[in-house]
């Protein structure tokens, strides 16, 4: 069937009149869908919201223990739904954006175990603009479908009726012969798949946006990105799972917007603060008063008090190229293997992903375990990003006045 | 080059995929060798570890003769 492109990933594309034969055809979708394949992502996703069933959004690699462990049962079985035809594809959108749909996101929360937090199509769409004039875009697709950003680009893409192209986890090369051979226009991306596309000798003209968002970015980014993509304009987003994007700015500075002053706000410890009002809903948020604690650490620019920009995490979370890594969730995992007596996860700062996982492990008096073991153990535990690179052997951990393990 | 080597095979041993095809100066770490990001973040910790040099500081290197040339080896 030919017709206009939604999405291509490899050599698997889905069609804007695909998609409307699918979604008419459909009498049963899954609602806690876990796939490799962004094509069947994007219709079973598209399929759900426009006939109203809700959905979980798993990671394609997450292990079995993980998936039982977020209390989610019914992977990857199927629904029965139904409802009218749809006449055309602009109905099916139509319907996908009015969706009554739960959709449940999973983030790495601050208490060592996942959180989950449900949006609707309006709260992860609040921010997606749709115009005329966004018609004609072709985006690379660079993060993971399943995680906020992935599902506002996704938004983008599906309600200007644009075109995109999957990058996410793809080569160096690869990702420039597709910016080339499909004419990508617009790319949103975390720093770190920036800084793995660079140096490039290049000049790819066809980018006319740059998108930089969910871990801190710098100068010496902006600059290298300007030279391989001259007519584009760089953007830099601030979002969280928790509240969507809040913040956006031309550069390394954040303002806080107009209106909004006394609901976003830095505390005396620099954690930047978000209303209640501003979020998803989620029964697992720990708010403090009316405000949730973004874990973001923040640094005030000149006197007024409405400019900063991000210093990184608090010290329980890691952004490793653009996950969010929660050391305890490591350490607990570490520390369930019968070889080991403690565990010390902490970050390294690295010139790849921005920090690389590292561990310090003691083991148990006369255990035995080597690095492979180890990883092997955590393999069938966490997702990859979450499974320490560098293992350390000790033979002691200082601990804190209270017992726990120094965090340095 | 021996280092060099011996560090590319650990990180190949480590992620579960043991290999001992060889590995000249024009071998990619993309497409060659199968290496993700986390990979090469690990393979620049071990490097930097043996050698003293960030070999990723100032932008991607995409073969094991880049490295070389970075680490005048």
């Amino acid at each position: 069937m030919t017709g206009k492109i939604l999405m291509r990933d490899g050599d698997s594309v889905l069609t804007y009149p695909e998609l409307l034969e699918r979604v008419n055809a459909a009498q049963s979708y899954y609602p806690a869908l876990q796939t490799g394949s962004l094509v069947e992502f994007v219709s079973n996703l598209v399929v759900a919201l426009a006939r109203g069933g809700d959905v979980v959004l798993l990671d394609s690699d997450l292990s079995a223990d993980e998936v039982a462990g977020l209390g989610i049962s019914g992977r990857n079985e199927a629904r029965k739904i139904e409802g009218a035809p749809f006449a055309d594809i602009g109905a099916v959108l139509e319907a996908v954006k009015k969706s009554p749909s739960k959709i449940s996101i999973f983030t790495s929360g601050t208490t060592g175990l996942p959180k989950k937090v449900e949006h609707t199509v309006a709260s992860l769409a609040a921010h997606v603009r749709v115009s005329e004039n966004y018609s004609g875009h072709v985006w690379g697709f660079c993060y993971s479908p399943t995680h906020m950003a992935g599902m506002q680009v996704l938004f983008q893409i599906l309600f200007n009726r644009n075109a995109a192209v999957n990058l996410f986890r793809k080569s160096k090369q690869a990702v420039y012969e597709s910016i080339d051979k499909y004419g990508i226009t617009h790319i949103s991306a975390t720093p770190t798949f920036y800084r793995l596309v660079l140096p490039e000798k290049a000049a790819h003209p066809s980018v006319r946006r740059i998108t930089l968002g969910g871990e801190k970015s710098d100068k010496a980014l902006y600059g290298a990105l300007l030279e391989v993509f001259p007519s584009a304009k760089i953007n830099n987003i601030y979002a969280s799972t928790e509240g969507g994007t809040l913040l956006a700015s031309g550069g390394e500075y954040f303002k806080i917007p107009d209106g909004e002053e006394g609901r976003i706000i830095v505390d005396e410890n620099n954690e930047l603060l978000v209303h209640k009002s501003l979020l998803g809903e989620s029964d697992s948020f720990i708010l403090d008063g009316d405000f949730y604690r973004t874990g973001d650490l923040v640094e005030w620019i000149g006197e007024g008090k409405r400019e900063f920009r991000f210093l990184g995490r608090k010290s329980s979370l890691v952004n490793v190229g653009g996950y969010k890594v929660n050391l305890e969730e490591v350490e607990d995992a570490l520390r369930s293997m019968p070889e080991v007596a403690d565990a010390l996860a902490f970050g390294q700062k690295n010139s790849v992903l921005g920090n690389i996982l590292c561990a310090d492990i003691k083991l148990k008096e006369g255990a035995q375990a080597d690095v492979a073991r180890i990883r092997n153990f955590l393999a069938d535990k966490l997702q990859p990003f979450k499974i320490p690179r560098k293992i350390r052997f000790v033979v002691s951990m200082e601990s804190t006045a209270t017992g726990k393990i120094k965090r340095l | 080059m021996e280092k060099l080597e011996s560090i590319i095979r650990l990180i190949q041993d480590n992620k579960g995929a043991p290999s001992r095809a060889p590995i000249a100066a024009e071998t990619r770490f993309r497409e060659d060798l199968g290496f993700d990001s986390f990979d090469l973040a690990e393979f620049t910790v071990h490097v930097e570890d043996a050698f003293g040099v960030d070999v990723f500081e100032g932008g991607v290197v995409e073969t094991v003769g880049e490295v070389k040339k970075k680490l005048k080896i």
